[in-house]
C-alpha cells in the first residue's frame, strides 16, 4: 500500500470536530455507519457472506480441503483464514504479494475465530491420523473506505455460520452444516483527533493515529486484542472503548443471528 | 476441451443441462456502481458468473518506465477470487490470469482514447468472484461498462461473448459442462456499433461451418448483452 500523505490540514480538520465533540459526516462518537449482512450470496463457496458498512464492502467465502491431521494432533482438523486486499478495493491498494497490513487484517480476524473456539478442530477429524477436514476461510475486500477489520470479521463468522461441509462431492460421507458454537465480534476503535471513535471511516483513518481492536465472545469473553499504527493510549481510554465494544458486539451479534435464521 | 466424458450436455430435443435451447444466452444482469471509492465501476452476473470490475484513474503513471509520452497505459488485472470455483484457487498471479490480463488490456485499448491522457494510466481490476464458464468475456464486458461508467472516453463499448461446440452440435454461449466437455470455444470481443472486433481467441476443432455458425452466434448475442449493457449505464445515471 503507498503510504499517502496526510495532509496537516486534514488532521487539523479532525481535530477542530473533535473539539466539538463532533465527527465530519456527523455521526456520534460511537456511532456506526448503517450495516448491512447478506449471507449465502456466492455460489461456489460452501459458506459465504457479504457486508457492507457505508462505503466498505467485503465477502468473505469459506471452502474445504481435505488435509493430513499433523502428526501432534491426529484427531484434529484445521481452519485457515487469510485477507486480501487487491487493488480493485481502493487507489492506494497496489498489486503484488499480500502486503503486511492484508496480513495484518487476515491474522487478527483469524485469531479471534480461532481463540473462542468456536469451531471444536476435533469435528474436523474424519479418520484420525488420516483424513481430516481443512476449513479455508478467505476474506476479500471489494471497496475500502475504512475499517475492513470490523467488515471483515462480520463477514468471517457470518460465512462460517451459513457453512455446509460438501462431505458428498469428496466422497466422506453426507453433506452436513459446519457446527459453529460461538459469535465471535471485532470492535475497532480509531484515535481521531485525540479521542477514540468507533468504525472510522478512510478520512479519519488517514487522518488518525492508533487503532485497537477487539474482539469479545459470547457472555463478553475476551479473545482477541490488536493495537495498531502508531500512538499512545491510557488505561482510562481502554477501558472506555472496552465498555462500548460490550454493547456494540451484542447488538452485531443480534444481526449475525437474525440473519442466519432467516436462512 | 475435454472430450466427451459420459456427460449428455444436449438433449434429444435441442435443449441443453440449463435449460437454454442451442441459440440462447444465460440470463444476465449488470449494475453499475457497486464499487463506491473507484472511479468507475460494474458488476455483471451472467449464469453463475459473478464478475465486478473497477476503474481508477486516468492518475499518474508509476513506475515512470511504463509512461507513454503520447497515450495513457491501460493497467489491467484479472483475477480469481480464491473461493470462485469449486476447488479453492490459491491467491495469486498465474500464467493464466496473466494472459487473460493481456488480451483484456489489449482488447479495452483498441476503444479508449488512451491519447487524450499522455503519460498517465487508467487501472481496471477485474474480480471472478463466482465463476461458472466465459469468465474472460464477462470481465471484458463488465469492464468497458465500468470505463464508461467512469467517464472515461471511448470509440464503443466492447461486447464479449463465446461459442462453440458440444457434441458436434454449435451451441451460443458455452456454459460450465459444455466449456468442459465440449470441442471448442470461441470467444469474441465485438463493438457492437460497428460489428468490428477487438478481442479473439479460439481453441478446439471446428469445421468452416461449424466456426461461421459460432461466429454468427456471437454477433447475435452481442447484440443481446448491449442491451444489458447500455441499459445498465442508463440507470446508474439516474
Amino acid at each position: 500500500m503507498a503510504i499517502p500523505l496526510v495532509p496537516k490540514l486534514l488532521r487539523a480538520h479532525l481535530a477542530e470536530l473533535a473539539a466539538e465533540d463532533m465527527r465530519h459526516d456527523g455521526r456520534g462518537r460511537f456511532e456506526s455507519r448503517d450495516v448491512e449482512l447478506e449471507i449465502d450470496c456466492l455460489t461456489r463457496a460452501e459458506g459465504s457472506a457479504r457486508v457492507r458498512m457505508g462505503d466498505t464492502i467485503v465477502f468473505a467465502g469459506v471452502k474445504f480441503q481435505i488435509m493430513t491431521p499433523y502428526p501432534d494432533r491426529p484427531n484434529q482438523g484445521g481452519l485457515m483464514c487469510s485477507a486480501e486486499v487487491r487493488p480493485v478495493a481502493g487507489r492506494q491498494w497496489e498489486p503484488g504479494p499480500p502486503s503486511p497490513q492484508s496480513i495484518e487484517l487476515g491474522r487478527v480476524v483469524d485469531r479471534g475465530i480461532r481463540e473462542s473456539g468456536c469451531i471444536n478442530t476435533e469435528d474436523l477429524c474424519i479418520i484420525p491420523g488420516e483424513k481430516a477436514w481443512q476449513v479455508i476461510l478467505d476474506l476479500f475486500a471489494i471497496s475500502d473506505d475504512g475499517n475492513l477489520f470490523d467488515a471483515f470479521a462480520l463477514a468471517a463468522i457470518a460465512a462460517l455460520k451459513s457453512a455446509t461441509v460438501p462431505a458428498e462431492r469428496f466422497e466422506a460421507g453426507e453433506d452436513m452444516p459446519l457446527e459453529v458454537s460461538k459469535t465471535p465480534i471485532m470492535c475497532s476503535y480509531h484515535k481521531v483527533g485525540g479521542r477514540f471513535v468507533f468504525d472510522a471511516d478512510k478520512r479519519e483513518e488517514l487522518g488518525g493515529d492508533e487503532r485497537i481492536h477487539i474482539t469479545l465472545g459470547d457472555d463478553d469473553h475476551v479473545h482477541s486484542l490488536q493495537k495498531g499504527l502508531k500512538g499512545i493510549f491510557t488505561a482510562a481510554e481502554f477501558a472506555e472503548i472496552m465498555n462500548e465494544a460490550r454493547s456494540r458486539c451484542a447488538e452485531l451479534r443480534d444481526l449475525v443471528d437474525k440473519a442466519i435464521e432467516g436462512e | 476441451m475435454g472430450g466427451y466424458g459420459d456427460v449428455q450436455c444436449i438433449d434429444e430435443n435441442g435443449i441443453r443441462l440449463d435449460g437454454r435451447k442451442i441459440d440462447e444466452v444465460r440470463p444476465m444482469s449488470i449494475e453499475v456502481g457497486v464499487v463506491p471509492v473507484a472511479d468507475g465501476s460494474a458488476r455483471m452476473k451472467w449464469g453463475l458468473n459473478d464478475v465486478i470490475a473497477a476503474v481508477y484513474g486516468p492518475m499518474e503513471a508509476h513506475p515512470r518506465k511504463i509512461q507513454r509520452q503520447d497515450r495513457a497505459v491501460l493497467d489491467v488485472r484479472y483475477n480469481m477470487a480464491p473461493f470462485s470455483t469449486t476447488d479453492r484457487i490459491r491467491p495469486g498471479f498465474n500464467r493464466r490470469s496473466r494472459e487473460i490480463s493481456k488480451v483484456t488490456a489489449e482488447a479495452l485499448e483498441s476503444v479508449v482514447l488512451t491519447e487524450l491522457y499522455p503519460r498517465s494510466k487508467i487501472r481496471v481490476e477485474i474480480e471472478i468472484i463466482c465463476a461458472e464458464a466465459g469468465t474472460r468475456c464477462a470481465g471484458i464486458t463488465a469492464a468497458s461498462v465500468a470505463l464508461a461508467h467512469a467517464g472515461i472516453p471511448m470509440t464503443d463499448l466492447v461486447v464479449s461473448v463465446a461459442s462453440g461446440k458440444v457434441h458436434d452440435i454449435v451451441v451460443c454461449d458455452l456454459n460450465k459442462e459444455e466449456d468442459n466437455y465440449g470441442e471448442a470455444d470461441l470467444p469474441m470481443g465485438i463493438l457492437p456499433n460497428s460489428g468490428e472486433l477487438v478481442f479473439l481467441q479460439m481453441d478446439g476443432d471446428l469445421s468452416p461451418d461449424q466456426f461461421q455458425e459460432a461466429w454468427d452466434y456471437n454477433m447475435e448475442a452481442a447484440k443481446i448483452v448491449h442491451k444489458h449493457m447500455v441499459e445498465a449505464l442508463k440507470r446508474g445515471e439516474a
